[in-house]
């Protein structure tokens, strides 16, 4: 067994290792040599000209507001609805399960840019409304700012941060609680000086996330910061390589290195600070089943709350999209709007040969690139969680590396180096790249539910004489079924609206959903784009439901014999 | 009815052209395919009916300007080139040139065109990405359509232009240098253009695909656009300023590589490209600006226009210029 | 089957200190009989367990079980321990909550592949055997502690392993159903033919249930015996104190008899149990406080006589727990619940000779 565990550590280390190291080193070398290549002559310009911009100052602090702010309202908000969810008695809990998945399909261009449609300070639609309240006419709300930025962006990082907390609240021990609760303390304070602390790696994991996924977005920066002219590193990057014909993305990557540096950063303060966390929350056969708060009074108000946040989050921007799908082009809607209604935006993209084969590659990425990457995140998980020797923590941030990089970027490391390899322009490029970039979406919720099962479920298991692969597949895998179809779901449902890898690796024959999606934007076509935008939410949510199907089945306890 | 007959006759002038070479034909053919990398959009029906119309398998693969470079010369040096025909802005084209990537190839097919389209190299241009005032036209009163560029520096447009950013968007950069070089009498003249456009607040965008969006649902009134919108996004309220200074673009190129991997089929698309078949759907239905004679894009008082292409501009100046810009219209 | 451990080490290093959880280790563990490592916790009992497991490696030595050597440091021998052919009864008893109660039991039999109809019949005797018969179907979860505690041990037993281990198995469970299985597991596993290993840190279970008792302390072994030697008979102050309830008092050796040997202490001169120790020596003299025996006033007899006055007194139902003050001396003692005394009472008791322990370790 102790060999198989090393023999599985490094070799997942040389797999994980060689998936996100290569991108990234191609970019290093790039940001060193001369030219537009990852090959050159040795210079250290692109440094230099890279943070020698006055300009770079002020947007570093504009970055630091927006990913605290972003990660803070994602952490606080999946907290919130975690707790009412797991140890409230608040009525109508599927809608948790709603909240949680459905942002996770929407593209993030198309997010960002029905926020505009509802808040631009001009006509959006909610500041129209206001406009008709007596006493609201003069207040007006201006998505294009910093603090909408944090709004937009908190929101879409909400279910990754959602998926981290609710399981550690699924599982937490409530004896805790209770002892807290007899020795005197209010629900209040046992909430902040129990149970909070205690869910500290959760919490910890999901902020960390958060700061992580918002430092790489392009979207929110792009579509709201930019008009507000708020100027963040994605879009400092993002002009960098746009301004002129043939954009240095050595130099990008020179600003990108030290984006890379603070994420591998605080990704080591959270291995740090939750070195101990094995002795929080963990489950054992004995199953906990947390007492529930009972909300009395604060119960329909609370509830109102999560509903209002659902609408924020799925029902209003959903409906934008269908709306801008229906109408011929961008309206404010009125009665005329509504008189020219058509279907014609979808009759567009459903006969457009390119749109259906992208369907067909990004489920296809979806449903194949998933189920490859949970099987590998289940043993990098593995080995993080159970193995915990140092080696472990080196494939943890290995894990790490690519996701962190500025999405803009990273694409074409991967570009530097699928070319040198046969794989170029097929779509196992995308497949490889898509599982090396988004490992860390399998791996969180793995980890976590591999920390809340007990070694001894395993050891006991390899006492009766099961080998280690034996009791990962009969013990570990049935146990960390949820863990398996919340990493699944998150994997697949990015994969089917990956954008920034798929840009540059897509060729003829590889196009996916969001390189098509992005065209339309490129073109203006937002009828289209919303159309394509609402299938592409189909086939996310069917994909969901299915992989919720197929977990259930195999979460009942199994037949006798 | 003198518009129809020029295109008639330029059409079979070209038409008959592009038909020439039968056995070019035949070994395109034979090749099966031509891959074409380009940065203009919405092209499928061209690529269709050229595969209808020659038997030989038309592949598109978009590439956005600030990729097309870093794509093409990785993949080249890579050995790895998948196009045969590549498509961009012609200073794209012409870093590619010298990197040895382009295929020197005249087409019979540009017989026609003007002679300094003919670029060096092989390089044909075949269009301009031409840059207008779009305005909406049920919010605009015919009396407040600029007449003159410099008419954007009205206050009373403050708080309702869009347009892509100044300080990163290279073609809004050049257009701006364009102006400075074929519109304004002097420097001054055209920094205080600049100086009243930027009091007016303008928002920014990444690139033109956002600008129409908003001119059209009345978020903003006029963007600095392109007019081709008025044609792919009917039937939205948009119309163009018919200013009395000239229309400015970037010229966009073609050209074959010279590692082709089906060179006779590229030759072959470049064939088919340039002729007026090709150059009409462009125009009719995407609303391009093409330079083949006598054919305008669909768009009132356009083939009166007069439209000019802008200088080649070196990365350097591109960037300078971005930087000054962004000290103008104070982008932090 | 016999478990030999010869010269086992582990070393554990935290916080910059080296702990050592073995130290040294030499231990034979007789085939067939229920062994027992008692010890405080962090003594390295568990670590010694789960080494002759497999679930740990030790740092040196060498572990054998029967004729099979399954760890040896100096010959890179590793028996993984699914390869031990062994069964094992986990603290938290690791019962899978995804599987039935057969699924639990039958595992490790499909894990050597046996046949569906071998399997059936096996997993259903074992049930019988541990008095689960009819809870095949139910979900593990469903059940109580000591239900679940029963299919843990059947799983460890259906397999019929040679060697079962034990690690800390009752400590989940409630004073009076840890009793009650404690009486059913000692019934269980002297029907059969096997060796069991058995953790604890209870000198109760320990001793109501072993054949032998290792005490351990520091990763070391320091003594072995039968429960009512440990218990009786201890050599070590340290064992004496651990297994069970003790009062220890200074003490001098003054003379040699044949058949006992005389000490001076604070409770005046007695007559202690035989031991080899010469006049003069300095050792602790271990009086547990039942055998303390309480005579009427006037009684007389003639050796071992110690006068006390009763200092505290509790009833706890079966007895008195009284603290009695001798000199300087507080001794604990238990006294018949029926007894008419009262706190500051005098007292008169004997100790019987065998019953005075003498310790020089």
């Amino acid at each position: 067994m102790f060999k198989t565990r090393s023999v599985l550590t490094y070799s997942l280390i040389l797999v994980v290792g060689f998936l996100t190291i290569c991108p990234v080193a191609m970019l290093f070398f790039g940001s060193f040599s001369k030219g537009l290549g990852a090959f050159g002559v040795f210079t250290l310009d692109k440094y230099v000209r890279a943070y020698t911009d006055p300009a770079l100052a002020r947007i570093i602090v504009n970055t630091a507001i927006f990913v605290f702010g972003s990660a803070s309202v994602a952490t606080f908000l999946a907290l919130f609805l975690a707790y009412l969810n797991n140890r409230t008695d608040i009525p109508g809990k599927f809608m948790f399960k709603v909240i949680s998945i459905i942002p996770m399909m929407i593209p993030h261009v198309l997010f960002s840019v029905s926020w505009v449609l509802l808040l631009n300070p001009t006509n959006g639609l909610l500041n129209l409304i206001f406009k008709q309240i007596p006493l609201l006419q003069d207040f007006s709300l201006n998505i294009y700012s910093l603090w909408g930025m944090i709004l937009v962006e908190g929101l879409l990082d909400l279910p990754i941060a959602y998926l981290i907390i609710a399981p550690a609240m699924a599982s937490f021990d409530v004896a805790l609680e209770e002892s807290s609760r007899v020795s005197g303390a209010s629900t209040w304070r046992t909430l902040f000086r129990v149970t909070l602390p205690v869910l500290r790696p959760a919490i910890l994991a999901a902020f960390i996330l958060g700061i992580v996924r918002s430092l790489a977005s392009f979207a929110v920066p792009s579509v709201i910061g930019m008009p507000g002219r708020v100027q963040v590193l994605a879009t400092h990057i993002y002009q960098m390589i746009s301004t002129g014909f043939a954009p240095d993305y050595g130099k990008a990557a020179a600003v990108g290195m030290s984006v890379l540096a603070t994420s591998v950063t605080l990704i080591f303060l959270y291995r740090y600070l939750t070195s101990e966390s094995e002795k929080f929350v963990t489950i054992s056969s004995r199953g906990y089943r947390p007492t529930v708060v009972e909300l009395k009074k604060a119960r329909y108000p609370l509830f109102a709350v999560v509903a209002l946040l659902s609408v924020i989050l799925i029902v209003l921007p959903v409906l934008v999209l269908f709306y801008t799908s229906l109408v011929p082009y961008s309206m404010v809607p009125s009665a005329r709007a509504f008189s020219m209604i058509s279907w014609k935006h979808w009759a567009d993209v459903l006969s457009d040969p390119v749109s259906l084969l992208s369907l067909k590659n990004s489920v296809f990425l979806g449903v194949v690139g998933a189920s490859l990457g949970v099987s590998l995140s289940l043993l990098v998980a593995y080995v993080i969680v159970k193995v915990r020797t140092k080696a472990a923590g080196i494939l943890d941030s290995l894990s790490f590396l690519s996701f962190s990089f500025p999405g803009i970027v990273i694409g074409v490391g991967f570009m530097w180096f699928f070319v040198r390899t046969p794989l170029y322009a097929t779509i196992w490029a995308l497949l490889i790249g898509y599982i090396a970039t988004y490992l860390p979406y399998g791996i969180r919720p793995l980890a976590s539910a591999f920390v809340q099962v007990h070694s001894h479920l395993e050891e006991s298991s390899q006492v009766c004489g099961a080998g280690t692969f034996t009791t990962l597949r009969r013990i570990v895998i049935p146990l960390l079924v949820p863990g398996l179809v919340s990493g699944w779901i998150l994997m697949a449902t990015m994969f089917v609206r990956e954008l920034t890898l798929s840009v540059v690796l897509s060729r003829p024959g590889t196009e996916v959903l969001a390189v098509q999606i992005l065209r339309f934007a490129e073109d203006g076509l937002w009828g289209r784009l919303s159309a394509l935008g609402i299938i592409m939410i189909f086939i996310s949510t069917t994909l969901v439901i299915l992989a919720t199907l197929v977990g259930a089945r195999f979460k009942p306890v199994e037949g006798g014999g | 009815m003198k518009k129809f007959l020029l295109l008639l006759m330029a059409s079979l002038l070209s038409s008959s052209a592009f038909a020439q070479d039968a056995s070019l034909a035949e070994q395109a053919k034979a090749e099966g395919r031509a891959t074409f990398y380009a940065n203009i959009t919405a092209i499928e029906p061209i690529m269709e009916a050229f595969s209808a119309a020659t038997g030989v398998k038309g592949e598109y693969t978009r590439i956005s300007t600030a990729k097309f470079v870093a794509t093409v010369l990785t993949e080249f040096e890579a050995g790895k080139l998948m196009a045969d025909v590549v498509q961009a802005p012609l200073p794209v084209l012409e870093m590619l040139r010298e990197r040895g990537v382009l295929a020197d190839y005249s087409s019979p097919a540009a017989a026609g065109y003007e002679e300094w389209t003919r670029k060096q190299g092989g390089i044909q241009l075949f269009g301009i990405e031409y840059v207008g005032l779009i305005y909406n036209k049920e919010l605009v009163q015919a009396a407040d359509v600029p007449k003159r560029y410099e008419d954007l520096a009205d206050p009373k447009w403050k708080d309702k232009i869009v347009m892509a950013n100044p300080a990163s968007h290279a073609t809004t950069i050049s257009w701006l240098i364009g102006l400075k070089e074929n519109v304004f009498a002097s420097e001054d003249e055209w920094r205080d253009f600049l100086k009243g456009l930027a009091a007016n607040n303008p928002m920014f965008v990444a690139s033109f695909g956002p600008t129409p969006a908003p001119v059209e649902s009345g978020e903003k009134l006029i963007a600095i656009s392109m007019p081709k919108y008025i044609i792919t996004k009917a039937p939205a309220p948009l119309d163009w300023a018919r200013v009395e200074q000239p229309l400015l673009g970037t010229p966009r190129a073609i050209a074959i590589t010279s590692k082709a991997p089906h060179p006779n089929a590229a030759r072959l698309f470049v064939d088919y490209w340039l002729s007026s078949e090709a150059m009409t759907m462009l125009a009719r239905d995407v609303g391009e600006y093409v330079l083949h004679p006598g054919i305008f894009p669909p768009i009132e008082d356009m083939d009166t226009a007069r439209v000019l292409p802008i200088r080649e501009l070196t990365d350097e100046e591109i960037q300078k210029w971005g930087e000054e810009f962004q000290k103008i219209f104070k982008v932090s | 089957m016999e478990i030999r451990i010869s010269k086992v080490s582990k070393h554990y290093f935290s916080e910059g200190k080296t702990i050592k959880a073995l130290d040294d280790v030499d231990l034979t563990i007789p085939a067939n009989q229920i062994f027992t490592l008692l010890g405080p916790s962090g003594c390295g009992k568990t670590t010694l367990l789960r080494s002759i497991v497999g679930l740990e490696t030790p740092d040196r030595g060498e572990i054998s079980i029967g004729d099979e050597v399954v760890w040896s440091g100096q010959r890179h021998v590793f028996v993984p321990p699914e390869r031990r052919g062994l069964g094992m009864v986990f603290q938290t008893y690791a019962i899978w909550p995804h599987m039935n109660v057969f699924d639990n039991v039958a595992y490790p039999l499909q894990t050597r592949k046996m046949s569906r109809e071998v399997i059936r019949r096996k997993v259903e005797k074992t049930l019988q055997f541990v008095h689960l018969a009819g809870f095949a179907m139910r979900p593990a979860t469903k059940l109580s502690g000591g239900q679940q505690q029963r299919v843990a041990l059947a799983r460890a037993l259906v397999a019929e392993p040679k060697v079962i281990l034990f690690d800390e198995p009752l400590s989940n469970l409630d004073a009076k159903l840890r009793e009650e299985t404690r009486k059913e597991l000692r019934t269980f596993l002297t029907g059969l033919n096997i060796t069991a290993v058995y953790v604890t840190h209870d000198r109760i279970e320990a001793l109501a249930l072993s054949d032998s008792i290792a005490v351990m302390r520091e990763g070391r072994i320091i003594e072995i015996g039968s429960p009512k030697k440990i218990y009786f008979d201890a050599d070590h102050r340290f064992v004496a104190d651990f297994i069970g309830r003790a009062n220890l008092i200074k003490a001098r050796v003054t003379a040699q008899d044949k058949e006992t040997t005389l000490v001076d202490s604070a409770l005046g001169r007695l007559t202690c149990q035989k031991r080899d120790i010469a006049p003069g020596s300095e050792v602790t003299l271990c009086i547990r406080p039942e055998f303390f025996q309480f005579l009427p006033e006037g009684e007389q007899t003639s050796t071992n006589i110690v006068h006390g006055r009763i200092e505290s007194l509790v009833f706890v139902g079966e007895a008195y727990e009284a603290e009695i003050r001798v000199k300087e001396e507080r001794l604990i003692s238990k006294i018949d619940p029926d007894a008419s005394l009262s706190e500051g009472d005098p007292i008169t008791f004997h100790v019987a000779p065998e019953h005075c322990l003498l310790i020089t370790q």
